[in-house]
């Protein structure tokens, strides 16, 4: 491993005794819902089967293993630092760096959503920061967004896309990548937006998007008009008019826990803060309803949740963003975005939950790269990270539309064999 | 006196003590989140509210006193079929008045409401006055609310509501009576005025008038005119900045319950802390400035807490009535012509224009208050029960409307 000149502060995860004792002590009180008689294919209707929460619970009181857990995800190498934010003061950020092997990777951000957390990085970080000839490397940091996980959550009101970008920027440069690539989907797909925006060319090189939605604006379309023939033809494109009923159903029927986070997230917070089987309900319904047949073990599911249950702010505070990036509610999470000029790249995976034509992917910026999958769905990098980790070798390696973006940093070694 | 039939028993409220051990053992272990400076009520209930009623519900709020005095209302319950569901055990307030001719009248709630809401009305409903009428009141638990047993499958909607509800009245010997109603208690009585009206249901009255559909500007020309009209007085445009702000804003917990009531109800059925913050926030929001009392409130809560069917179970009336969330509640109601009563309280949730009202059915009386919010009979009794009088008393335009039983002593 090469030497990193930049001080870091190592963390370990250690959830204090008492707070496991609290969760035991939860969990053996428990009280579950009745439900209503359901045949098999019918079990999600009307949202987490009961059958599920009790095996899952039957599981977290007698089994699953936190301190288990905990030394495997201990065994990743993270770090806090404190970050300054204009009007937020100074917030202690939680993060994962991996440095690859090649001097010269590529530094790359990785940003997680909701329900997701860092972890979700865990996959790709060896395929990412493996070193071969065939294909580029990448120096690998993936933050904790404030309020989640091991990261400090604002104490005050309107935190918002600039901050999270901010936070993003000088975390990236305070370990001396001052030239970057970006990667996410969900919320991180939504911050990676505004981060290009503000930091795009001068410090976000390219960036690699797995969600890729947006909200067509009139003035991006009239600055394309070449793409207006295609947008126009979306409702006869067969691709585009399945896109089109996904993201429908989507927005009528599984959208309700974004109202209610938009808008009320401190009454909901009570709930997921106070419960474990509440939390698990709320978490593991978005886990399966979101991945495409991905099989999910228990304990996996468990140890996802927990992340949230353990995490330094709480699980109410993971929900704020909702409210602060609608303006509780009242507006839309694409305002103030403009269409970004740097480097885009898109992946599409069959199981996203809103599905956009692929000709709107153009209204979102400078698309150089797109690649479809035919398996994969919201949680593409903890579902499918050889995919993911194989698309954005495409994308940054020898050849590919953004080899060399970053000055110097090509990903690859400069010894030869 | 109607003859009870063999299925009918008193009913007294009586928790096991294993229950309120329970309770107070997941207070003790109740974990809270923390909140945004200066947040108050902008993300939802506040801290502040929350850490005094949990404190209180630990320390002071007694629950078997409550217990005792909801003991004190005459409750009963009795098996009704419901074709399709089989059968359903109904729990529900029944108090007669002295005045053997009074108006039956079956007083139905919404969400989050309970039978309870009849407690501040019954007295006066029931009183015997030569100046205004008199009613023998039925004050159920809708199924899956309170002390009515759980539905168990899927498909309960509007027609089996109000089935329920016609049998139920008719198995007390009821069978011509007048419906009173807000929340759901409005939007099911469109559904038993449409399957029962006029044959048993011979008048109805409403605190919260919202009708099946929007007025057409082809089929209701005038209510159309008149609605364009109230956009140019300050009334009509502060109560569409405020029906907006409610879609906007206002709408989370009916979403969910619309589509995912299962999901929510894991943390409302396990967490008191979680269940008393969902309802609170109604509470507070919808009523009018009503200065509730934090024993009122846990009280409240607690009916949620130790419901026969668990907290969660009363949230699936969302999902059933509104198809999943595909469809509105009110959707395919339309014009009926069973006379009807509108209560117009200034803190109601949503406020149309009154020349909606007309949409609903054959209004027939109108009744204006400068106080009172969504929870009418909670908030207003006397208001309410003012426009009752004034709906069937002699003179009025509902009076004698059940043949036989005008309300008054011979």
């Amino acid at each position: 491993m090469s030497d990193f000149p930049v001080k870091e502060y190592p963390f370990t995860i250690h959830v204090p005794d008492a707070d496991l004792d609290l969760l035991q002590r939860k969990l053996d009180s428990t009280r579950l819902p009745d439900e209503l008689e359901l045949d098999g294919s019918q079990q999600w209707t009307y949202g987490t089967p009961l059958s599920s929460i009790k095996r899952l619970v039957a599981r977290w009181r007698e089994g699953y293993d936190w301190r288990k857990s905990e030394a495997e995800i201990n065994k990743l190498p993270m770090y806090t630092r404190d970050i300054s934010v204009d009007n937020f003061g100074t917030l202690n950020i939680h993060y994962v760096h991996q440095r690859s092997n090649v001097l010269d990777a590529i530094p790359l951000l990785f940003v997680h959503g909701w329900p997701g957390h860092f972890l979700e990085v865990r996959k790709l970080l060896p395929l990412l920061t493996e070193e071969s000839a065939d294909h580029p490397s990448f120096h690998v940091v993936a933050v904790s967004l404030p309020g989640y996980a091991f990261s400090e959550a604002p104490t005050k009101p309107g935190f918002g896309a600039p901050q999270f970008a901010e936070v993003f920027n000088k975390l990236m440069i305070s370990l001396g990548y001052e030239e970057y690539v970006y990667q996410g989907g969900d919320w991180a797909h939504v911050l990676g937006i505004r981060a290009a925006n503000m930091y795009g060319g001068r410090h976000i090189k390219a960036w690699h998007t797995n969600c890729p939605i947006t909200k067509p604006k009139l003035s991006t379309i009239l600055a394309h008009p070449s793409l207006i023939p295609r947008i126009l033809a979306s409702p006869f494109v067969k691709d585009a008019r399945e896109a089109y009923a996904t993201s429908k159903r989507y927005l009528s029927l599984e959208c309700a826990y974004m109202k209610e986070q938009e808008t009320r997230p401190q009454t909901l917070g009570y709930s997921l803060a106070d419960s474990p089987v509440g939390l698990l309900a709320w978490i593991y319904e978005k886990l399966v309803a979101w991945s495409d047949d991905y099989p999910w073990t228990d304990d996996e599911v468990l140890e996802w949740v927990s992340i949230y249950w353990f995490s330094r702010a709480g699980p109410a505070a993971s929900l704020r963003i909702y409210y602060e990036m609608s303006h509780g509610g009242t507006g839309d999470f694409f305002h103030g975005t403009q269409w970004i000029p740097i480097p885009t790249g898109v992946s599409y995976f069959p199981g996203e939950i809103v599905r956009l034509p692929k000709s709107w992917t153009r209204l979102l910026g400078n698309v150089v790269y797109q690649v479809e999958h035919d398996q994969g769905g919201h949680f593409a990098a903890h579902e499918v990270p050889e995919r993911l980790a194989c698309d954005l070798r495409k994308m940054f390696g020898r050849g590919g539309p953004a080899f060399g973006v970053v000055p110097g940093r090509s990903g690859y070694s400069l010894k030869k064999n | 006196m109607a003859a009870a039939t063999s299925t009918e028993e008193s009913f007294k409220l009586a928790i096991p003590d294993a229950d309120l051990e329970l309770l107070r053992k997941k207070l003790d272990l109740v974990r809270l989140p923390d909140e945004l400076d200066g947040a108050e009520w902008d993300y939802g209930v506040p801290l502040d509210d929350v850490k005094r009623l949990v404190a209180h519900w630990q320390e002071k709020f007694d629950w078997r006193k409550s217990e005792a005095k909801i003991n004190e209302l005459p409750m009963f319950t009795r098996d009704i079929e419901v074709e399709g569901f089989g059968t359903l055990n109904a729990h529900y307030v029944h108090q007669r008045s002295e005045v053997d001719n009074a108006i039956p009248l079956l007083f139905v709630h919404g969400w989050p409401g309970h039978f309870l809401e009849v407690r501040k009305i019954l007295p006066l409903l029931t009183a015997k006055s030569p100046d205004h009428p008199s009613f023998h009141v039925v004050a159920p638990s809708l199924p899956g609310f309170g002390f009515s047993g759980a539905i168990k499958k899927t498909g309960f909607k509007g027609p089996q509501y109000a089935e329920f509800l016609n049998k139920l009245m008719i198995s007390l010997g009821y069978n011509e009576y007048v419906y009173q109603g807000g929340d759901w208690g409005h939007i099911l009585g469109l559904q038993a005025v449409t399957h029962y009206g006029h044959k048993h249901i011979k008048a109805w009255h409403s605190n919260m008038p919202l009708p099946g559909a929007r007025p057409s500007p082809v089929k209701n020309p005038l209510i159309f005119l008149s609605t364009v009209l109230s956009a140019f007085s300050q009334e009509g445009r502060a109560n569409m900045q405020r029906a907006q702000q409610f879609a906007q804003q206002g709408t989370g917990y009916s979403k969910m319950q619309s589509t995912k009531p299962q999901t929510l109800a894991y943390g409302l059925t396990d967490s008191p802390v979680g269940l008393l913050a969902w309802i609170y926030e109604k509470l507070v929001i919808w009523s009018d400035k009503y200065p509730w009392g934090d024993d009122e409130v846990l009280e409240w809560v607690s009916i949620y807490w130790f419901s026969r069917a668990g907290p969660g179970a009363a949230g699936r009336i969302y999902y059933e009535m509104a198809n999943g969330g595909t469809g509105n509640a009110l959707d395919g109601n339309v014009w009926q012509s069973v006379p009807l009563g509108i209560s117009y309280f200034p803190g109601e949730v949503v406020r149309l224009p009154r020349s909606w009202s007309h949409l609903i059915g054959k209004l027939v009386f109108e009744g204006e208050h400068e106080k009172g919010g969504h929870f009418a009979a909670h908030e207003a009794p006397e208001g309410l029960v003012g426009d009752l009088r004034k709906m069937y008393g002699k003179g009025g335009p509902a009076y004698g409307v059940v043949p036989g039983k005008d309300g008054y002593s011979a």
